[in-house]
């Protein structure tokens, strides 16, 4: 049994983020025109307005712009504490994740931290969470 | 922009305000709060009962208004409760409301709007976090909930974990703010909240989303305001003084808001300044003018973005700001003089208008700021900024 988390919000393009998590791939919508990187998901470029796009396998690292400790409990499935850090991928977007092996003491601005992965599942079925830890993890 | 807004400069007034009992309904018979979940109002009991009062503040009867602005309500049920078929109507926050309303009666479609906003939020348990979070307006407040992100509350502890990191804020500084707010309400019989807070109560209460604390955070309670807005000529000779609506701006910070870009990146700063672009000028005011202040304020955190953002101070220094009393009642600038939606009233925008018109009319004792004659509202719900200017006109 994977591990249970809080509903995904789905549409036909999140449904095909999650869809390729199932392989551990990581991949964010590009541009065809523009080349902008996009996130969340949808169906058009902000910078351009085209439809065109590619679903891009990232480099899977960014840097720490901040974070947040839970000492609440907001979901059953993640009791506090429980930490949650936005980054700046080397692609562009800012990605909102869980810091993995590393304790919320020891973030710092500007850290970079590299993909790593771990399962989930909700009511939608299985598949795999992106997480970020350290990189000589 | 100052030419294409100056028209409307003046040509509406605040004529009428209402509040329900915010404290009274907050206490139960020995005294404690209510309990959240046990229904002893619904949202139109409350709107009902502010719009009522509103009327009769002005001076006004339902046969006079020919607009209406309907706020978490539905609009066809409230006209159909007060007897009111109106010829024009809108719905949204403060700010948008009486933007809205100043267009319309602009335009000639109306000339006096009861704005009405209900909310029986603690008797109905509203969620603002976790699964039971509704609505898909901000995606932000739900799309990373497999991650375990959720609540506005968080949101802005990103916000101001950011702040921390890059201008080295303290969270002693930011407490100044929730204190402050506090210091009001004990002025303020109707507000909620009104036993002192210390700055060592404040940092000796738990995190709810480090690094925010329980005193960051706005009040859950059930109320209703309500505001008459009519064309400035026919707003002589009414029960109160005319509080003019003398400039106001509005900007909305979106591209790649879900990302959570512009709220960690600029603060909304970029919203703030086209805002501040409009209403200044509009009103042919400055910041240095303005004797009241208030701002949107579900937590402290706003107070530092508004402050820096409408050029209080400089971009970072906003927890230097707050310091020393500057915020409080006999400051340089008095903020949420009501206690706000911290320690008043979670009236989401609506109970910081009836406070400053309030404060613009005069006779609030204790509470008075001294000599006002211009009194700022800035709305920034994650990005989506309105500004509001209220003067004593002519």
């Amino acid at each position: 049994m994977a591990t249970a988390r809080p509903v995904r919000a789905m549409d036909p393009y999140a449904e095909q983020f999650w869809a390729f998590t199932q392989a551990r791939e990581l991949r964010l919508q590009q541009c065809a025109d523009c080349r902008k990187f996009r996130w969340p998901p949808g169906p058009t470029c902000d910078r351009c307005l085209s439809d065109n796009f590619d679903w891009r396998r990232i480099r899977g690292t960014g840097k720490v712009l901040s974070w947040t400790t839970f000492h609440r409990g907001y979901f059953p499935e993640y009791p506090p504490p429980h930490t949650v850090v936005v980054l700046e991928l080397d692609e562009g977007p800012l990605f909102v994740s869980v810091p993995v092996e590393i304790s919320p003491r020891e973030l710092r601005e500007g850290m970079t931290l590299a993909l790593r992965w771990t399962d989930g599942q909700d009511r939608l079925g299985e598949y795999n969470l992106p997480v970020f830890g350290p990189m000589n993890g | 922009m100052n030419g294409r807004l100056a028209p409307l400069k003046d040509i509406v007034a605040i004529v009428g305000v209402g509040e329900t009992d915010y404290a009274k309904d907050y206490r139960g018979s020995g005294g404690q709060a209510v309990e959240k979940g046990v229904a002893r109002y619904d949202s139109y009991t409350l709107a009902s009962r502010a719009l009522k009062r509103a009327l009769d503040d002005a001076g006004l009867t339902k046969s006079d208004i020919d607009g209406l602005c309907t706020a978490n309500l539905s609009g066809e049920r409230a006209s159909e409760l007060w007897g009111l078929n109106p010829r024009w109507s809108g719905s949204g926050d403060a700010a948008q409301c009486i933007i809205e309303a100043t267009m319309a009666i602009n335009a000639g479609l109306c000339t006096t709007v009861a704005l009405v906003y209900g909310n029986a939020q603690r008797s109905m348990d509203t969620a603002y976090g976790g699964a039971r979070v509704t609505g898909g307006a901000i995606t932000s407040y739900f799309y990373y909930a497999p991650w375990g992100m959720t609540s506005q509350g968080a949101l802005y502890a990103l916000f101001f974990q950011r702040h921390k990191l890059l201008y080295g804020t303290t969270e002693e500084q930011l407490g100044a703010i929730a204190v402050a707010f506090r210091k009001h309400a004990g002025l303020n019989p109707n507000a909620v909240m009104q036993k002192p807070l210390t700055i060592t109560e404040y940092l000796n209460a738990p995190y709810i989303a480090e690094p925010l604390r329980l005193y960051d955070y706005c009040l859950i309670n059930d109320g209703g305001v309500a505001l008459i807005v009519r064309r400035a000529d026919m707003a002589r000779d009414l029960r109160q003084r005319p509080i003019m609506v003398s400039g106001f701006g509005w900007s909305e910070e979106n591209v790649d808001a879900t990302q959570l870009r512009p709220r960690l990146k600029s603060f909304y700063h970029g919203a703030h300044h086209e805002v501040a672009a409009q209403v200044y000028p509009m009103a042919g005011v400055t910041p240095n003018d303005v004797d009241v202040f208030a701002t949107y304020d579900s937590f402290s955190v706003h107070l530092l973005a508004s402050l820096e953002g409408f050029g209080f101070c400089k971009e970072g220094e906003g927890g230097a700001f707050v310091q020393g009393g500057r915020i409080e009642l006999g400051g340089e600038l008095p903020c949420n003089t009501s206690g706000g939606m911290l320690s008043e009233s979670y009236m989401q925008s609506w109970n910081h208008q009836p406070e400053l018109v309030r404060q613009l009319r005069g006779g609030l004792g204790s509470r008075q700021v001294a000599g006002a004659e211009v009194a700022q509202y800035v709305h920034d719900v994650a990005g989506k900024c309105k500004s509001l200017i209220y003067t004593k006109g002519a």
